[in-house]
Formats: C-alpha cells, sequence, structure tokens
C-alpha cells in the first residue's frame, strides 16, 4: 500500500469500503436476489406442474369417455345383477322368496336357513357378501325337483347349489326330501 | 521560459486529496454498483412478475377443468371397479355346476329293476387351484335274477352318461352286498342288493377327442 503511495487514514477508508461492499452484497444476494430467484424457481414448478395435470386431463377425459363406452354392457349386467337382490337384510327376504319360489313350483314347504355369511377372499368382491342357507324340503317328487332346480339355477345367477341330499322316505314311495345348501352372492348393505 | 509561481498549492493539495479521498470514491463505487444489482433485480422482479401471471393463468385454467378431470377420473375407477367385479361374478356365474342335468342324467340311468334311496353331495375344491370336483355317494338296491349285475349295469350306465357331459368320471362301489329279503317284480320274486357307489368328477366338458392327423394326398380314401 505503501507504494501506492496511500496513507494509513486511507487505507482504513479503502477497508471501510471494502466492507461495504461485502455487507451490500451479502445484503443483496440473501435477502432480495436469493428469495426472488427461489420465488420464481417455485412459481416455475408449480406451473410445470399444473400444465403437466392440464396436458394429462386432455388424456383422463378421453380415456373416461372410451371407458364409459367399453364398459356399457358391464355397467349394465352389473346393474342387473345387483337388482336380484332387494334392499334389506337378506334374513328378512331371502327365506320367503324361496318358499315362495318353490311354491310355485308345486314343492311346498321349503324352509330356508341362513347358515352363516362370510365376506369374499377377493378384492374386486369387497363390497359383496357369500350367504349361506340351508334349504329344506319334506316332501318332493324327483321330477318336480329336477324342474324346480333347474328354473332355480337359470332364475338365480348369483346363487350357486354347493351340496345336496336327496333321501327317499320309506313310508311314500314316490317322495323324497331334499336338503340343499346353496350359497347367494349378496352386495353389502 | 516563464517562471509559474503556485500561492495557492496547499489549497489545491487539499482539493485533490478531497478528491482522491478512499472513502468517497468507495462510496461513489458502492452507490454504482448498488444501482447495477438494483436494475438486476428489477429485471428479475419484472421477469418473476411475468412467470407469476402466467402461473396464475395456467391455474385459472386448471381450476375450470379441475372438477371435470376429478369427476372422470373417480368414474373411471368406478368403471374399472365395476368391470372387474361383473368378470368376477361372471366367472363365479360361468364356473358353477348345475345340479338339474345331472340329476336328469342319473334318472336315466335307473332301470325298473333298481331304485335309489339316497344321493348326498357336493361341490369341492376351488377352481382357480384346478381342485374342483363333484363328490357324491349314491345308495340303493337292484333287484333281479342278478341283482349285483343290475347293480353294474347302473354302475355302467351313470359312466357313460355322466362321462359324455362330465371329465374324469369315477364311479365306484362303496358297498355292494346280497339282501336276505326277496322283492315282487312283475308277480315273481326275485333277490336283492344293496349297493353304495361313490361317484366322482369333475364339473368341466370333457375333453375333445384331438382331431385326426390330416392324411396323404396320394392315398386313398376307402
Amino acid at each position: 500500500m505503501k507504494a501506492l503511495g496511500l496513507s494509513k487514514d486511507q487505507i482504513k477508508k479503502i477497508g471501510l469500503s471494502s466492507m461495504g461492499m461485502v455487507f451490500l452484497v451479502y445484503v443483496y444476494f440473501t435477502f432480495f436476489l436469493g428469495p426472488l430467484n427461489r420465488s420464481r424457481n417455485t412459481m416455475l414448478a408449480t406451473m410445470d406442474d399444473v400444465q403437466n395435470k392440464l396436458s394429462s386431463s386432455k388424456g383422463e377425459l378421453a380415456k373416461a369417455v372410451t371407458l364409459e363406452n367399453q364398459a356399457k354392457a358391464a355397467t349394465t349386467r352389473f346393474a342387473a345383477l345387483k337388482a336380484l337382490n332387494p334392499e334389506g337384510a337378506p334374513i328378512a327376504w331371502f327365506p320367503p322368496r324361496i318358499k315362495l319360489f318353490f311354491a310355485n313350483e308345486q314343492i311346498d314347504k321349503a324352509v330356508a336357513r341362513l347358515e352363516n355369511s362370510v365376506p369374499f377372499k377377493e378384492p374386486e368382491l369387497a363390497d359383496w357378501m357369500r350367504y349361506n342357507w340351508m334349504i329344506n324340503i319334506p316332501q318332493a317328487d324327483y321330477s318336480a325337483l329336477g324342474k324346480a332346480i333347474a328354473d332355480l339355477e337359470n332364475a338365480e345367477p348369483l346363487l350357486s347349489i354347493t351340496k345336496l341330499a336327496i333321501r327317499a322316505l320309506p313310508e311314500q314311495g314316490q317322495s323324497q326330501a331334499v336338503d340343499i345348501v346353496a350359497t347367494n352372492f349378496i352386495p353389502k348393505k | 521560459m516563464a517562471i509559474h509561481l503556485n500561492l495557492l498549492h496547499e489549497e489545491i493539495r487539499q482539493q485533490r486529496e478531497r478528491q482522491r479521498d478512499p472513502l468517497k470514491i468507495g462510496m461513489m463505487v458502492l452507490i454504482v454498483f448498488g444501482a447495477i444489482l438494483f436494475c438486476y433485480y428489477m429485471f428479475n422482479a419484472y421477469r418473476t412478475l411475468e412467470i407469476k401471471a402466467k402461473l396464475s393463468a395456467v391455474q385459472r385454467q386448471w381450476v375450470k377443468v379441475e372438477p371435470n378431470v376429478t369427476a372422470a377420473q373417480k368414474r373411471s375407477a368406478e368403471l374399472t371397479e365395476i368391470i372387474k367385479t361383473t368378470r368376477v361374478l361372471e366367472d363365479y356365474i360361468e364356473d358353477r355346476f348345475f345340479w338339474a342335468p345331472f340329476l336328469e342324467k342319473v334318472s336315466r340311468c335307473v332301470a325298473p329293476n333298481t331304485q335309489l334311496t339316497n344321493i348326498e353331495g357336493g361341490v369341492e375344491g376351488n377352481t382357480q387351484e384346478g381342485t374342483r370336483k363333484v363328490a357324491l355317494l349314491i345308495e340303493g338296491v337292484a333287484a333281479g335274477r342278478e341283482p349285483r349285475a343290475a347293480a353294474e349295469d347302473l354302475r355302467q350306465m351313470l359312466v357313460e352318461q355322466l362321462g359324455q357331459s362330465y371329465r374324469d368320471v369315477k364311479i365306484e362301489f362303496k358297498t355292494l352286498e346280497d339282501l336276505d329279503t326277496l322283492i315282487s317284480v312283475g308277480g315273481t320274486n326275485t333277490a336283492m342288493a344293496h349297493y353304495i357307489l361313490t361317484v366322482n368328477f369333475n364339473p368341466k366338458a370333457p375333453l375333445k377327442p384331438a382331431a385326426a392327423p390330416p392324411t396323404d394326398r396320394g392315398s386313398k380314401k376307402r
């Protein structure tokens, strides 16, 4: 510094000016430009995100329309299957329905009892329950029983007979006693 | 050469010193640098405001579209679930074992000299695991000069009839024993046999026999 011909006082002033410069730069980047850039970067990221959403939304809308068209048959079928089961607790409507069904098939005194109800393991059927019923028919003719079972299997697609026992009644040669274990799929209420 | 006398050299030196004051120069540099930084900041602030305006426009657009997109996504998820559920339900419906055709086939096999007293059984196993089968016990009596042969005829008829509709049909006698009592069939006293048949089969339709290999062009048909 002495080579430049600067006095002590001048060196002090230069030091003070340098400190002022450093302070200015620090304040500028920390409190002004830094937050501004951060804010801008955040806005740019948000804009990219929203623009991506906007561009993908067109695809989503188109996909939904296509799926709606493709799923027409499935939705109709699903609604039809759901409509097979009336509202209310199954124990309230299933036994009378079975009794009436067999009565219409000329088989009297059919009694349906609920054995148990269990949920499905399949995740697709999380909203459905499997109801197991025991149907006792004290007396039935074999051919009438066969016809009734055929009609039941055709009329109730969600019902499947898992066990069947037909015993001849010794005192009535043409009649049989029948026990049917049937499983019915019913949506959860 | 004329001689110049500087009588104010003290004042001029002080004035020069004041002009060369490092603090003053530093302040000026700071002000200039600060002005440059301020301009740069303003430029950046303008760009940021521009981006903010664009972002607001895009967000307004998104706000308009979002309810439709959310509804579409929800509907898509709902439809996908319905399709999957319907598919699984259809699989269950298709995989049901229909008892009526089975009972009809059994009734066709029963000759006048045989009687069924008990049919009991059910569907076992799981379709997905390939273990699904129908297992039954058929109990009855057969009458005739050879009651055991009548019972065997019934067994063979069942094998033949059920084999037309089901796979892996296996029917065996669990019990076949002569009874001491005689029964009158058409006015003739005949012997009786009691039998229990175990019936097992896969409810799937039987496999069709493989097609015959194509014949050579040169060979003659007979």
